[in-house]
């Protein structure tokens, strides 16, 4: 198997890729070093307003609302959509696309393995913040949360951009227009985070399964560990959106 | 087989505009294609069709034998293909990008791409970004004749070439088509196509206006004539010749001179009675040819101005 479109994707992304692995995980490590400091005041606030900030005092749950559940998740999500835009999109708006596809590679693999190197991204970010978690699990006191449950919790953050990633590839494929990539994801990534960030307080709960942050970190990893049913319902998701990305993708005409 | 390419009735519509207009054409293995037409005619359509970049409205195409659509990985890597504005990634150096294309097509010999790129002038450490368009278009030019294909699908490959490179260019085409490859090149120029093509196509309006050699068109055009008789020529002698009706004798009757159109077979041989003492044919014009076929073409310039013109379709002026 020819892949030279991976190999390629991957060395020439490596300088972005290597600011956002050291960046997510630095931003990462900060946030998660101030769990000492944060407990107490944590613990002073009022039932009624932890509850609404889904947290606890405990270290999964500040880790919950801060470092995995705004933060990390923001920037996996943007890295998802950046490099998903770069799949075919901003390649086909700019006219470079048809001397790739001219030469003997079907479409499909262009765009899988340009996905392949977007998902190998995904995971190196999501590793090193894991790495970062470990280093500093005992001086700031996060030992209550085991190596496997940030590790589960790290593999729903690799799924998330992968996710969005997807969406953008097949958004992207799709319609070869950068705008509508764009456009489209960040309306996704904004009504599914609300979604399910209120679906409890609207009382729909439903509503919450429809967005991917609820598979993400809705069963709480860092205390329950892996959640496969989760795993696959974000893997899933992301296989469908690059699948049908490619078969919309295979059956137009490529705009010069 | 015999046909590099082969068109039936091809029509191609982007939403209501028109691309072509069934277009048929058959280009024989081995020869030299030239594919002329005004701007708009629809000549980048055809080919971008060929290589299943798009996809047909109506018609079939087949290429080297191969159903665009259905045998698409196979067909484009027996094709070499340059697009009519050549854009590419422009990030590395020349001969990383050259490596890079050459690793999709499973490797070409690195003797290969560093000839070509000698015969061109093209400085293989330049980062493509910082090249100049004609030494951008010579990258286009590595990439498209380095694996040796059997057709080279050429767009405008000469657009931005400074004169000596065009000439490389053809030697390139030539050197091809002696080897047996086959090249379909479009162009705006007929005097860049009429060096090297077997034969010529001309497209209008996404159809097929003229085809045939260039030996062909140019029996069809005008000539200047200057010919000069040592003892006087009787006044009826050449009125009889075909295409001779615009030459002219002088009161002498020892010059004869004026336009001859079509074939000199028939003047030449009515000459032989004579004793000339000097004959001047200039090349034919092709190019005039060429443009009485430009002219009339909805895309073609006007010369009215853009406020008077208010209806598209009507036959241009400018000629
Ligand atoms: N993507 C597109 N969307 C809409 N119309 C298009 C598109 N591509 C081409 N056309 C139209 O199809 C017609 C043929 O265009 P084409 O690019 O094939 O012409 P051409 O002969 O290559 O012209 P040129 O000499 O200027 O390169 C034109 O009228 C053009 O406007
Ligand atoms: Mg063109």
């Amino acid at each position: 198997m020819n892949t030279a479109i991976y190999t390629k994707s991957l060395s020439d992304s490596r300088r972005s890729l290597l600011g956002w692995t050291l960046g997510t995980a630095t931003i990462g490590m900060m946030y998660a070093s101030t769990y000492p400091s944060q407990k107490e005041n944590t613990a002073s606030l009022p039932e009624a307003m932890r509850e609404a900030l889904h947290t606890d005092a405990t270290a999964a749950g500040y880790l919950q609302t801060s470092v995995f559940g705004l933060i990390v998740p923001l920037l996996a999500t943007i890295y998802g959509t950046a490099t998903g835009s770069r799949t075919t999109a901003s390649e086909e708006e700019s006219g470079q696309l048809d001397l790739l596809l001219a030469h003997p590679l079907p479409r499909s693999r262009l765009l899988l393995q340009r996905f392949g190197a977007l998902v190998t991204g995904a995971v190196a970010v999501s590793a090193l913040v894991w790495v970062a978690m470990l280093a500093v699990r005992g001086s700031a006191d996060l030992t209550s949360i085991t190596p496997v449950e940030f590790l589960a919790q790290c593999v729903n953050l690799a799924l998330l951009a992968i996710v969005f990633g997807a969406l953008a590839t097949g958004l992207g494929a799709a319609s070869g227009r950068r705008v509508v990539v764009l456009a489209g994801t960040a309306a996704v990534g904004v009504l599914t985070y609300t979604a399910h960030a209120f679906a409890a307080q609207l009382g729909a709960d439903w509503l919450a399964r429809l967005s991917p942050f609820h598979y993400y970190i809705g069963s709480e990893p860092l205390k329950h560990g892996f959640q496969w049913a989760d795993v696959s319902v974000l893997a899933g998701t992301a296989a469908v959106l690059v699948g049908l990305g490619t078969a919309a993708f295979a059956r137009r005409d490529v705009n010069s | 087989m015999e046909n590099a390419i082969e068109l039936r009735e091809l029509t191609k519509t982007y939403g209501t505009r028109r691309g072509l207009a069934g277009l048929s054409l058959e280009v024989c293995a081995g020869e030299v294609f030239g594919f002329l037409g005004p701007n708009g005619a629809g000549k980048s359509t055809t080919i971008r069709l060929l290589l299943d970049l798009i996809r047909p409205t109506g018609g079939t195409a087949t290429v080297l034998g191969l159903d665009p659509r259905r045998d698409g990985v196979e067909l484009r890597g027996r094709v070499g293909y340059l697009a009519g504005d050549f854009v590419c990634d422009g990030r590395q150096n020349v001969r990383t990008y050259l490596r890079f294309l050459a690793a999709l097509r499973g490797g070409v010999p690195q003797e290969r791409i560093d000839g070509l790129a000698d015969r061109l002038g093209l400085d293989q450490s330049a980062k493509i970004k910082k090249l100049s368009k004609g030494n951008r278009q010579k990258v286009g030019l590595v990439q498209a004749f380095m694996h040796t294909p059997e057709l080279l699908v050429l767009d405008e490959p000469t657009s931005g070439l400074d004169p000596l490179v065009q000439q490389t260019f053809l030697d390139l085409v030539s050197e091809a088509a002696a080897q047996g490859q086959t090249v379909f090149m479009s162009s705006h120029v007929m005097a860049e196509v009429e060096a090297v093509a077997d034969r010529v196509g001309i497209i209008r309006d996404g159809r097929l206006v003229a085809l045939d050699t260039v030996a062909g068109l140019r029996a069809g055009t005008v000539r200047d004539v200057r010919i000069t008789f040592a003892d006087p020529v009787p006044e009826a002698a050449f009125a009889q010749i075909e295409g001779a009706q615009q030459l002219r004798l002088d009161g002498h009757g020892t010059t004869l001179t004026g336009r001859l159109t079509g074939s000199p077979d028939p003047l030449v041989k009515a000459l032989a009675r004579y004793t000339v003492t000097g004959i001047r044919l200039t090349e034919p014009a092709l190019d005039e040819l060429f443009h009485s076929y430009y002219a009339g073409a909805e895309a073609a310039p006007r010369t009215t101005p853009a406020g008077t013109a208010t209806t598209a379709g009507t036959a241009g002026t400018a000629a």
